[in-house]
């Protein structure tokens, strides 16, 4: 057998002062076995509760385990990207703190992996959650974020997933996007699955979101769509959205001079000024665009470095040495 | 002082900008007040602008051996770069922002510095406070607004009295006219700041008029100050909101304009509010636009701009259940606190 990559099991924890005990011994349970090396990084999001105490006695006693602690609460999202940032793997598994994932998954993952794809999305067929409030809406939000995004997936909420490393740590993590991690990652081009996995109700705490993040999924499928589909090429994405002004710029500027013909030259100012107007804001576009490009040549990301991430050689008879 | 031979454990910086009190009374004050403390302290003297006379005192100062460093800038920076190029120079672990006038007495000093107990900036303010009718509905206008756009009540930011921890300003930048804001983006960084009440000077009473300009500045901070906390990390909700919203009321305002057209025969040629239709339209997509290049400016600088303050990474590479003061190891250049 080859030897495993090393793995990587990142849990964020958010007031879960009694599940970060079984949490832990859970891991250990499902991974064991399997072989591999391990290590555990657990976040703790400003909890206010004994969180912070119990994972620091954890990482006392087990040299596998790795506390990153926060100042305060940044969410999820920071909390995942900690995670990630601070996990020396080359696998990454995400779950819940809450329990309600199941680490003996973990198992099918890690051969998901091994097949050769770049993330495996986890899928909570059997939900044990309210319906009207949590279910329902998560239905519609996922077929939503697949329609705009293009990767469709059935269940983004799940926390769940496993991810290549070197992908993963290359894709910009920020605001509240790690429900969009696979649609961001998308950019990359990747290789995603879908697995069922188990899915626990919660025994300890309480859930920490409700209806009101509707509102904010929607804003940021807005700006991932915007994001993902421009980043390549910002002068081309800005000079499309210069067609139509031109195109009603141009219209509206010749409808104001043919007009002038019989009224014997004597210019409509309304119609003739929005036709300039229409005509100059598509100019400014084009600038903007070029401002897009000069951004883009002076950041980190950079979309040949996702084409190399992703790369595989699939033959070649041509001896380099 | 024998005390001030050892390596200073308190720094404090006065910025010397325009309102200032004479050194022979302020300097007194400072010092009885540090001097209470019981550690050894340093003043650094931070002249914004050339002060010649004022210069001419401190050297005076200095060559009576006092524990005082005195910069000078060549011109008027802002009270903000003050401090920062002060900080340059300071050694202590604590630092303090003292104003070159008389705003709280020098026995409260040790207050702040008590204060630092349980938090990383301590700020005062002053209490009771005597002030005009106008001056107070100024103040509570202004904490107010602020309230209301960063959620974040304080009571007193005109009060430049400050003690914090070293780290505070090593992680925060403050240009402009932000020192009065410090509580706000240290709050925002993940620190603990804690309001001490201190008791007014009598010499602070006397004035407290200001031009009407400042208020504008005082308008116009609070809103780059908005933007910075709320926005920063998702200028496309800023942006978007406005841009779709003008947008919007053009589109409305057009589709009347041909509605009237079509239906009544009123010439379109001929009406200024197509004018005005066009350019709402124009100015959502402009908008829009400069949210879009915000969030690349931000998707391409991710790497570099983290969303979170991390406190501390606890990781004991060769857990020993029993070792009696294990030493957490430092991983990833974040300092362990612990």
């Amino acid at each position: 057998m080859y030897p495993l990559p090393k793995l990587s099991v990142i849990v964020p924890f958010y007031n879960e002062e009694d599940s970060i005990g079984p949490m832990h011994a859970a891991i250990i349970a499902a991974v064991q076995p399997l072989g591999v090396t391990f290590e555990m990084v657990f976040v703790d999001d400003g909890s206010s509760d004994a969180t912070a105490l119990r994972a620091e006695d954890i990482a006392r006693r087990d040299a596998r385990v790795r506390f990153v602690k926060f100042r305060r609460n940044y969410g999820q999202t920071a909390a995942m990207a900690a995670g990630i940032q601070y996990a020396t793997g080359e696998i990454l598994v995400t779950m819940d703190g809450d329990l309600q994932n199941d680490p003996a998954d973990i198992e099918q993952f890690l051969a998901k992996m091994a097949e050769g794809y770049d993330i495996v999305v986890g899928w909570r067929h059997k939900r044990q959650d309210k319906l009207l409030s949590r279910k329902i809406p998560s239905v519609i939000a996922n077929r939503l974020i697949g329609k705009v995004t293009g990767v469709p997936i059935t269940d983004n909420g799940c926390s769940l997933k496993a991810f290549r490393g070197s992908l993963i740590r290359s894709i910009p993590l920020y605001s509240e996007m790690h429900r969009f991690i696979p649609a961001m990652a998308s950019i990359a081009g990747p290789r995603i699955a879908e697995l069922k996995v188990r899915h626990h109700a919660r025994q300890f705490g309480k859930s920490k979101y409700g209806l009101s993040r509707v509102y904010k999924v929607l804003l940021d499928l807005m700006v991932i769509k915007t994001v993902t589909s421009f980043t390549s090429r910002p002068l081309l994405w800005f000079s499309l959205l210069c067609v139509p002004l031109t195109l009603i710029g141009i219209l509206t500027l010749t409808g104001g001079l043919i007009a002038a013909i019989p009224e014997g030259g004597r210019l409509s100012l309304p119609l003739t000024g929005s036709g300039i107007i229409f005509l100059t804001a598509a100019v400014i576009l084009m600038a903007s665009g070029t401002l897009g490009e000069l951004i883009y040549k002076l950041g980190d990301v950079r979309p040949d470095d996702f084409a190399r991430l992703t790369k595989r050689l699939v033959a070649s008879n041509v001896n380099k040495e | 002082m024998s005390m001030n031979k050892l390596p200073a454990q308190v720094s404090v910086i006065v910025p010397v900008g325009g309102r200032q009190t004479s050194l022979t009374d302020l300097y007194p004050e400072y010092k009885s007040g540090l001097a209470a403390l019981g550690v050894p302290y340093e003043i650094i003297f931070v002249l914004d602008g050339p002060q010649p006379a004022y210069e001419k005192s401190l050297a005076r100062l200095a060559a009576e051996g006092e524990p005082i460093i005195v910069i000078s800038l060549t011109r008027y920076f802002g009270e903000a770069t003050a401090i920062m190029v002060g900080f340059e120079h300071a050694s202590g672990g604590i630092i303090f922002t003292l104003p070159a006038y008389m705003q709280v007495q020098g026995s409260e000093i040790k207050a702040l510095h008590t204060a630092l107990g349980a938090a990383d900036l301590a700020v005062a303010y002053r209490e009771p406070r005597a002030s005009r009718w106008f001056e107070v509905l100024r103040r509570r206008a202004f904490h107010g607004l602020l309230h209301f756009v960063t959620r974040l009540q304080f009571r007193d930011l005109g009060c430049n009295v400050r003690a914090m921890r070293r780290k505070v300003l090593e992680e925060i930048h403050l240009y402009g006219d932000q020192e009065r804001f410090l509580p706000v983006l240290a709050e925002r960084q993940g620190f603990r700041v804690a309001e001490v009440p201190v008791r007014q000077s009598p010499n602070d009473r006397n004035d407290e008029t200001y031009a009407p300009r400042k208020y504008l500045r005082g308008f116009l901070d609070i809103f780059t100050i908005f933007f910075l906390v709320r926005f920063t990390k998702k200028p496309l909700r800023f942006f978007g909101m406005i841009g779709v919203a003008t947008f919007g009321i053009g589109i409305l305002e057009l589709l009347y304009l041909v509605f009237d057209r079509m239906l009544f025969a009123s010439p379109l040629a001929d009406r200024p509010a197509l004018l005005l239709a066009s350019l709402l339209i124009v100015l959502g997509v402009q908008i829009f636009a400069l949210g879009l290049l915000g969030e690349l400016i931000i998707f391409t600088h991710a790497g570099g701009n983290r969303d979170y303050q991390v406190d501390r990474v606890v990781h004991y590479p060769e857990a020993e259940p029993i070792s009696a003061h294990p030493k957490p190891t430092p991983v990833g250049g974040v300092k362990v606190v612990a």
